[in-house]
């Protein structure tokens, strides 16, 4: 029997969600929450972009730390040492992080697998290394401080609730764009690279072009979160930026639902919060984190937003068989 | 010290080290021939080796080599559960979904052995003593040729076992023609099982064997996994002397890199090189390019 | 009646490190015709569909298609100047919908970059109107359009065939290369296809087809080219070649 699927205009998704957020602070019934929500917006921002180049594309990234930390040092090594407003520091950030993630981008995109995997990871060690050692830039390992508040052509985001609407308008906006991205041809084109890329070249699809330029777009994003950051922290280390963020980063997408804008924003909101449900367990921390993952993925691969969807579907087809068979 | 005993100083120093990288890439060899899965875990071998030797000799108060006899066999074990718990129950076996399952098995170790341990190093005996052996110039601990003979043994066993014997030679079949290996009667699966069990064993003779040298510690296992995984890339994934050959290269290119250039940059040029090979010879020094079939 | 050349190899080769697949093969396709390369297994048939489309470089030798050398192009380059192909193996968009799979078939024949689909402007929603209208066009062409939302991985084979077919029609392609297309198909199914094949030659598209199945190959072709071991042993019309001495010792071995 076919489940009947109801295939909503993802805008209704789209304009339900807006309104949430922006109708959420009041019913919040303490001012942390409201940092911890500028803290998952921020982390939505890079696993929507990483969910474009993982799920939807299929290219694997260990190291997109690198890019939400570029974006973060960049735009902080332009405040704290040259004043130079926030929105400078935002250009400067996304042109050079986009510029560099082309560089970079065209050999690597043109490894698979396990090459791909170690490549974007080797690079991310680089550059944590590179945050860690030019101490003259970025304060070195103790970090950079000094980073101006967001300013944005005068006003000035002081308080969380200010830049809870900063990061959900920054968020909403990655969002559209990449909700317009994915149901367009470009997005089919990144999937049908996901699905063959013999067959995407066959039907002139141009693979590399593709693959490079949705690793851009991953960074940038990435980079914009780090714009954010940087300016909330007013304070930036390298030890944000390693490798283990950028497994958290790649976990968000995977249990979220890979392929799933929503799933992605469902992920990093998961794992932005967990620690706090963590933090009961203490020490235990790590090594809950590390047996979630792995069950999650042995017995739902798929991610839990699609899980649970199967889940649903299982639920009521067994509903609707069960109706078939008159009980007396 | 002049600058070319300096250079032998380092040389030493690069192939000490280079060959423990050795090692712990074979052990992502072993697992990657027989089922073209990566264990991101395998640093956590080496780790384990160290740590479970300590507490066999704090706790069992077992002298050294039996102590390293029953970490060995404790970290083989602990391998096949890996293999039982972690990858036998995965249903679709796609890069993406092993790769961040290894990776997660290898937070969940790190994570006990936390608390298992703590987070301050231990220092393990070295075999032989301390007294350095001089050599025009520079200085040989004596530990590093316990590294450097173990590691000769390992290699030379490993090559008997995969070339001459039955049970290696049917690894080796599985990994090629896993179908045709089931059809002439082998259990493939067990086949991987001895896999993983291979893999720990050797991940923690390398992580026993350094302990003296660079202590032993809850998270040395991250870098140890991934410089060994860069060894076998450089070498030649999955191949057996790639590794041999690209554990000492990076090891000799990063200890004359940390000596002559700087020592902060020392990981950076250990994973330049492995971004230079993935760009301009991903098949590594010694493999050979596979062509797809369409 | 002559047709002109479309495509043709000119001494084309390929070692595989040691195994020839390609010797010095001579390939003349002629536009609007239905011409199928057979010959025994390993006789290097698919490495000429790998080499032709791109997806392979030769070790030797040069690729014109209409009059033009495409030999060292990229394969989405070779594809924008109309030549296409399907799979033996079938590479279909599993996780793709039908209809999906085959609007990806009309990507060069249609726009819409980054920024464009990114902000929605007018033109890409009324240009995604006329690709999705024309690819169900297509679906009806190969009788599949019932099939449009179903999931491209859960067909059943003979529909996964037909629906690479479609795709590769999609993109407009002057010359279509069919890479044993009936391959797993019943006798039935192998029939339907005979007649779809057909029906694309009269649409005007030129068919080159390897094949395996003789009846399919001896009912459809206009002209068959047979290889062995990478190279050329025989051509012409198809009962001509059924008769060849050659053909008969490649295919049955020596006596």
């Amino acid at each position: 029997m076919k489940i009947p699927r109801i295939v909503r205009s993802p805008y209704a998704g789209f304009l339900l969600f807006s309104a949430v957020l922006a109708f959420l602070p009041p019913f919040l019934t303490n001012e942390y929450y409201l940092n911890l929500l500028i803290f998952i917006g921020i982390h939505a921002i890079i696993a929507i972009g990483l969910d474009l180049l993982l799920g939807y594309t299929g290219q694997i990234s260990l190291g997109h730390a690198a890019f939400f930390g570029l974006g973060a040092y960049i735009t902080g090594v332009l405040s704290a040492k040259a004043s130079w407003p926030p929105i400078a520091g935002l250009v400067v950030a996304l042109v050079g992080v986009g510029i560099l993630a082309y560089i970079i981008g065209i050999p690597t995109l043109k490894l698979h697998g396990h090459y791909l995997a170690m490549a974007t990871l080797g690079f991310g060690i680089i550059v944590q290394i590179f945050f860690k050692e030019l101490d003259f830039l970025t304060g070195g390992p103790s970090g950079l401080v000094g980073i101006e508040d967001m300013t944005i052509f005068g006003y000035a985001f002081d308080s969380d609730l200010k830049y809870y609407y900063l990061v959900c308008v920054s968020l909403l906006l990655t969002l559209l764009l990449s909700i317009n991205v994915v149901r367009s041809r470009v997005g089919r084109a990144l999937r049908a690279i996901h699905g063959s890329e013999v067959a995407s070249s066959v039907l002139g699809v141009n693979v590399s072009r593709y693959k490079v330029g949705i690793f851009v777009l991953s960074a940038v994003y990435a980079a914009l979160a780090g714009w954010l950051y940087s300016h909330y922290m007013t304070f930036v280390s390298p030890s944000s930026f390693g490798f283990m963020f950028s497994i958290k980063l790649v976990t968000m997408v995977v249990i979220g639902s890979l392929g799933s804008i929503w799933g992605a924003i469902f992920g990093a909101a998961l794992l932005t919060s967990m620690p706090e449900f963590l933090h009961v367990f203490a020490n235990y921390e790590t090594t809950v984190f590390g047996f979630i993952l792995v069950t999650v993925m042995v017995f739902m691969p798929r991610g839990l937003l699609r899980g649970l969807e199967d889940m649903i579907i299982r639920v009521f087809k067994s509903l609707s068989d069960h109706e078939t068979v008159k009980e007396p | 010290m002049t600058l070319s005993q300096q250079i032998l100083q380092y040389l030493i120093t690069g192939v000490t080290v280079g060959t423990i990288y050795a090692l712990i890439g074979m052990g992502f060899n072993i697992i990657y021939n027989s089922t073209e899965i990566i264990n991101f875990a395998q640093g956590e071998f080496v780790m384990l080796g160290g740590l479970l030797t300590v507490s066999s000799m704090q706790v069992l108060h077992l002298p050294l080599p039996f102590a390293a006899l029953v970490a060995v066999i404790g970290v083989a074990l602990i391998g096949t559960l890996l293999n039982v718990a972690a990858i036998r129950p995965v249903k679709d076996p796609n890069p993406i979904t092993l790769i961040i399952i290894t990776i997660g098995a290898s937070i969940f170790i790190r994570g006990i052995s936390s608390l298992i341990w703590g987070k301050d190093p231990y220092p393990i005996p070295a075999f032989s003593g301390e007294d350095p052996i001089h050599f025009f110039g520079a200085v040989i601990q004596p530990q590093s040729l316990w590294v450097m003979g173990i590691a000769l043994v390992i290699v030379l066993g490993f090559r008997q076992f995969f070339g001459k014997t039955i049970t290696g030679k049917a690894m080796m079949a599985s990994a090629f023609q896993p179908r045709a290996a089931k059809l002439v009667g082998i259990d493939t699966r067990f086949m991987v099982l001895i896999s993983f069990a291979l893999s720990g064993l050797v991940g923690a003779a390398a992580g026993i064997v350094i302990a003296p040298m660079s202590m032993t510690q809850y998270d040395i296992g991250v870098m140890m996994g991934l410089k060994g995984f860069c060894a076998a890339i450089i070498g030649g994934l999955g191949h057996f002397w790639g590794v041999v050959v690209g554990g000492i290269a990076l090891g000799v290119l990063e200890s004359l890199g940390a000596g002559l250039i700087s020592s902060g940059y020392k990981d950076a040029i250990a994973f330049g090189i492995l971004l230079l090979m993935l760009f301009f010879r991903p098949q590594g020094i010694l493999g050979r390019t596979k062509g797809d079939r369409v | 009646m002559s047709h002109t050349i479309v495509l043709n190899t000119v001494g084309l080769s390929k070692d595989f490190g040691g195994v020839k697949a390609l010797r010095e093969l001579d390939l003349e396709v002629r536009e609007r015709l239905i011409q199928a390369v057979i010959g025994p297994n390993g006789a290097g048939k698919t490495t000429l569909f790998n080499v032709i489309s791109g997806v392979i470089a030769p070790t030797g030798g040069t690729v014109f298609f209409k009059g033009e050398e495409i030999t060292d192009l990229p394969t989405h380059r070779i594809a924008h100047r109309g030549l296409t192909r399907t799979f033996q193996n079938l590479q279909l968009f599993a996780d793709m919908t039908v209809l999906e799979n085959v609007m990806v078939g009309m990507h060069h024949k249609s726009r819409g970059g980054f920024f464009a689909s990114a902000i929605k402007a007018p033109w890409v929603i009324a240009e995604e109107r006329r690709v999705r209208d024309e690819s169900m066009e297509w679906l009806r062409f190969v009788g599949m359009e019932e099939h449009s939302a179903t999931v491209a991985g859960s067909l059943p084979f003979g529909n996964q065939r037909i629906l690479e077919l479609a795709r590769g029609l999609a993109s407009r392609p002057e010359l279509l290369m069919l890479d044993e297309p009936a391959a797993g198909l019943n006798t039935r199914e192998t029939q339907d296809l005979a007649q779809l094949i057909i029906r694309i030659k009269e649409s005007g598209v030129t068919v080159l087809l390897v094949e395996h199945d003789m009846e399919l190959v001896m009912s459809v072709s206009d002209h068959v080219t047979v290889i062995d071991q990478g190279h050329k042993i025989a051509e012409g019309e198809p009962d001509s070649v059924r008769n060849d001495e050659n053909v008969l010792k490649a295919y049955l071995g020596e006596e």
